[in-house]
């Protein structure tokens, strides 16, 4: 019986599509990638959120001009955990608080007359001002809304006025929230049109592409690879002593220059290969760079991605050397983990990758996946899970929170990991969760991210505090059979 | 880039020291930003924004009904983005419904959307109340939701019976972001609740209404502590001291909903009530002069009752409209928060405060900062407010004479322009304003006090009280605590 349904589902049948149990013999692909059913609570968030959010955000010197009432700008600042090094001065002494991507929140405010009469002389007015204010940005990022993208400015136009006036590259990403069915939309239309304006801009401004005697044999692209919580920390020095030299990452943690030159890499490594395999397959078309994709999470999934890697290059030996030295590094505390975390139940509620990635890495340390779902999965995320899932594991497509619920009690984890909103109710049922998007306490990826990572389950299934979570227990002395007495002694 | 971890990872796992994160600088050297284009009035481009969108005040107010949902009228991101945000500042759960807007509601409108989305969730969720709040793009396409909601009732009662369709109040409260901030959301909120469900049955009774606007748990459950201790009884719209602070223990049934929230019922008694008090003016008074006009209830307005001058007027109020006295033990708690102004005040005069927030908070803060013999060097409201200048104006001039520098006052800007501002002054003691001021306050090198909306990178300040005298107490002892920490040596704080 691979399609199932939940109890809470009785009245929304349509549902019964989306959830299954895999079963190797006969797998299924749950209905994915289709409309949000509206009022049934769902998880999932905007194409807006998918491109400025998820692609947009982590690059650390683009002004991301949020085209859009103040809203949709205030909630994109300073949320996800896309960190970067790139610090703007705010005295000739010091450096600011917070990164240049997360110092600054840009937005033109629209305002109810921009709405009924456009809004494209107040972007443009916006944008010359943002690239005066901030001279260390090397590019813009337009990004739409819903407004701006239902009113219908202009912004390519606007994009292309400013640049020729200023010199600084100008992007636009128009996935306005209510277009596409989930986030995925928007990092689709980001990964194509970033595509296409930079294919562009090489060809107006040839100065931008990586000079000839600048290239090297072993220039590669890293793809789809957000910095999450500094996981960069992790994954650059993997492949920099493999002898690699990696010229840009889209998008964590890297600079608008060094993302115009990525089609002059000879390999693009995805890591992300929901949000951003688009991009690398569009430069395999145009340009002909191949691609490799890979899981940088868990001890196997890492070794097997540089090994992958490395035989590309015929840097067979160099990678062993160093899985040899990595794998040392982090054997005793792995061994700890191990022995605390064995049978113990997993549920993994992420965007769609994370959770065919972390398969491998939980089952490392020993735990069972019984539950996991994706917001915004397509068919290929699903064909991975099932690849990676010796079976009986209940999948949820783009799950509502009644069904979180439910298969809280089916399944019963020890441990869920999940996102921001998802965790507090999920908490409220007593099971304990690590932040999946963000974090706890990365960086998590790579051999070493494997320790944090694990400490931070192990942190949630041991906490004191889940024994007190039922209530006062009566005090031994009340428990006393009848007739016996209690003596001092 | 070379990996600088140790040679063995002990089972504690690593840091961001570990790591040795090095800051890059974005350019060679420090240069100001271009003073032409720093005050918000010389540009069209917003940077730091003060506030956020118009839903996001009416989903808070909706969270604190009994059973109720908010239902979004719009794209998922405008459920998903405000959820968000809740479970940031309040660490706890958040169901919020989404109408799904894709495409095609945006080209043939949000009728079907709204029709079966309340469907969806009344069979699986079977609310009290759905408050329908609409966004950008509803608004922008036109949605004649009154309409809609007139076929979604009929669409209930047909599939789950009269009786059961008429047990879901839904009411709709109008919120296009592009019209305000999340102040007015709450405000429109106060109104729309109000004026479909508040009645006059005609049993005048000597109850009164609370209006907590953007107030926190903390602030709710303080203002309910004051009224027990006066003997009034109350009821608190948009209750959220339960709903967004709800305790763990093991879910009795599913889905899951946290107990408290205002009833239904207790709406309709609104229009009986003695008095309304808004605790911020500006998110919730729409609703108490609605009472005032339809019914004759009278409204209080603010200010809300931060500090001493303040909370004596709440609680003067109070007992003016109830006809009761201003029992010892509210005398008592203003006394032991004197006391420790008069403990405190060597520590507190002639600081120098940067404020800054939803208009509410920035005046009553400003307020007590004066009280606190602090000179307010700045003042900032993020949600632009017509009656803002005047407001704080009318407290400088009574504290003026202390003032060491001439404060400034910043309506309709962004926190950007603030921030600027603030690098500019020579001196300066104490940020006092929201999580967003966090950075400001770390490049200045002085503490930031947490108030106001949001709070989201510290715990227990959503329950913790700065209204009252007990919660004023509380938040001079937390501002002082700061400045010893910040600027006094051990050996200069022992006696």
């Amino acid at each position: 019986m691979p399609l199932t349904n939940l109890k809470c589902n009785k009245c929304l049948p349509e549902r019964g599509e989306h959830i299954y149990i895999h079963d190797p013999e006969n797998p299924v692909i749950p209905a994915c990638n289709i409309a949000t059913l509206p009022g049934d609570m769902t998880e999932r968030g905007c194409a807006f959120a998918g491109s400025r959010g998820v692609i947009g955000g982590p690059i650390a010197d683009s002004i991301d001009m949020v085209h859009a009432p103040v809203g949709c700008a205030w909630y994109t600042w300073g949320t996800r955990r896309n960190l970067s090094d790139l610090f703007p001065w705010v005295a000739p002494d010091r450096l600011a608080n917070s990164a240049f991507n997360r110092r600054f929140c840009v937005v033109t405010d629209m305002k109810e007359e921009n709405v009924v009469f456009g809004g494209t002389k107040k972007l443009k007015r916006s944008c010359l001002e943002a690239i005066r204010l901030f001279p260390e940005a090397g590019g813009l990022v337009i990004f739409t809304t819903c407004t701006t993208g239902l009113i219908g400015d202009d912004v390519k136009a606007v994009a292309k006025q400013v640049e020729a006036e200023t010199g600084v590259p100008c992007f636009t990403s128009e996935a306005p929230g209510c277009s596409g069915v989930s986030q995925s939309k928007g990092h689709h239309e980001f990964n194509t049109s970033f595509y296409r304006q930079i294919q562009a801009l090489r060809e107006r401004r040839p100065e931008l592409k990586m000079k000839d005697e600048e290239k090297t044999p072993y220039d590669v692209c890293l793809i789809g690879e957000y910095n999450m919580d500094w996981d960069l920390k992790m994954i650059r020095p993997l492949f920099e002593r493999l002898g690699l030299r990696i010229i840009a990452v889209f998008t964590g943690n890297e600079r608008i220059e060094n993302l115009i030159k990525m089609p002059d890499a000879v390999l693009n490594i995805v890591h992300c290969q929901r949000s951003a395999e688009y991009i690398a397959e569009m430069f395999k078309d145009g340009y002909q760079t191949p691609f490799i994709r890979v899981s940088l999470f868990g001890v196997e999934q890492t070794a097997q991605a540089l090994r992958d890697v490395a035989a590309h290059f015929g840097l067979e030996e160099k990678a062993e050397e160093i899985i040899a030295d990595e794998t040392a590094r982090i054997q005793e505390s792995l061994e700890f983990y191990r022995s605390k975390l064995t049978g113990k139940k997993v549920a993994i509620y992420v965007g769609g990758p994370r959770v065919w990635h972390w398969i491998g890495p939980m089952e490392e340390l020993g735990m069972e996946v019984v539950m996991g779902a994706c917001t915004f999965a397509h068919e290929d995320d699903y064909e991975k899970i099932n690849a990676r899932h010796k079976g009986g594991i209940l999948m949820i497509d783009a799950p509502n929170e009644f069904e979180i619920e439910e298969s809280i009690m089916e399944t019963k984890p020890d441990i869920f990991l999940t996102g921001l909103k998802e965790k507090y109710l999920i908490r409220k049922m007593g099971v304990p969760t690590v932040n999946s998007h963000s974090y706890e306490k990365g960086p998590y990826a790579g051999f070493s991210g494997l320790i944090n990572f694990a400490r931070d389950i192990y942190q949630g299934i041991y906490a004191p505090v889940w024994k007190f979570q039922n209530g006062i227990v009566k005090p031994v002395m009340d428990n006393l059979p009848e007739g016996e007495e209690v003596s001092c002694q | 880039m070379t990996c600088p971890l140790p040679e063995r990872i002990p089972i504690e796992g690593f840091t961001y020291r570990d790591m040795k994160i090095d800051k890059v600088p974005a350019t060679p050297e420090f240069k100001p930003r271009d003073p032409s284009l720093v005050p918000a009035k010389n540009r069209s481009v917003v940077i730091n924004p003060g506030a956020t969108c118009m839903p996001l005040g009416a989903m808070w107010a909706i969270m604190g009904l009994h059973r109720a949902i908010p239902f979004v009228q719009g794209a998922q991101g405008c459920t998903t983005y405000v959820r968000y945000t809740f479970a940031r500042i309040f660490k706890e759960p958040g169901s919020i419904a989404t109408a799904s807007f894709h495409e095609d509601a945006a080209v043939f409108g949000g009728r079907k959307n709204v029709i079966h989305g309340v469907r969806n969730l009344v069979v699986r969720y079977w609310p009290d109340v759905v408050g329908i709040v609409t966004t950008c793009s509803s608004e922008i396409i036109g949605d004649d939701m009154n309409s809609f909601l007139k076929a979604t009732k009929k669409k209930l009662a047909e599939e789950i019976g009269e009786e059961r369709a008429a047990a879901v109040e839904i009411v709709l409260v109008n919120t296009p972001s592009f019209a305000g901030s999340q102040v007015e959301g709450y405000n429109r909120a106060a109104r729309s609740f109000v004026g479909s469900l508040a009645e006059k049955t005609g049993d005048a009774s000597d109850k009164v209404n609370i209006i907590p606007g953007m107030t926190y748990p903390g602030d709710i459950r303080e203002i309910k502590h004051i009224l027990k201790e006066m003997g009034i009884e109350a009821t608190v719209l948009f209750d959220i001291s339960e709903t967004l602070d709800a305790p763990l223990h093991p879910p009795k049934s599913l889905p899951y909903y946290p107990e408290g929230g205002t009833t239904v019922e207790e709406i309709r008694g609104m229009g009986d009530a003695a008095a309304t008090f808004t605790i911020q003016k500006e998110a919730g008074s729409a609703g108490a002069v609605l009472l005032e006009k339809k019914f004759g209830v009278k409204a209080f307005n603010g200010p809300m009752p931060v500090g001493v001058a303040n909370t004596d007027m709440f609680v003067t109020a109070l007992a003016g409209i109830t006809g009761r006295e201003i029992p010892k033990t509210l005398i008592d708690e203003r006394g032991r928060f004197v006391d420790a102004m008069a403990d405190t005040l060597h520590y507190t005069m002639m600081c120098r405060a940067a404020i800054f927030g939803d208009p509410d908070i920035a005046l009553a803060m400003t307020r007590f900062a004066c009280e606190l013999g602090m000179t307010p060097v700045a003042v900032m409201t993020g949600s632009p407010s017509v009656t803002f200048e005047e407001d704080v104006e009318a407290i400088l001039e009574e504290y003026r004479h202390l003032f060491t520098v001439e404060p400034k006052i910043f309506n309709k800007g962004d926190i950007f322009e603030f921030e600027e501002y603030l690098r500019g002054c020579n001196r300066l003691d104490l940020v006092i304003g929201h999580s967003k001021g966090a950075d400001i306050a770390a490049e200045c090198g002085v503490p930031l006090i947490r108030v106001g909306f949001p709070v989201y990178d510290r715990f227990g300040y959503q329950k913790k009280a700065i209204v009252g005298y007990r919660g004023g107490e509380l938040l001079l002892y937390e501002i002082v605590n700061a400045l010893m920490s910040h600027q006094y040596p051990i050996d200069r704080v022992q006696q």
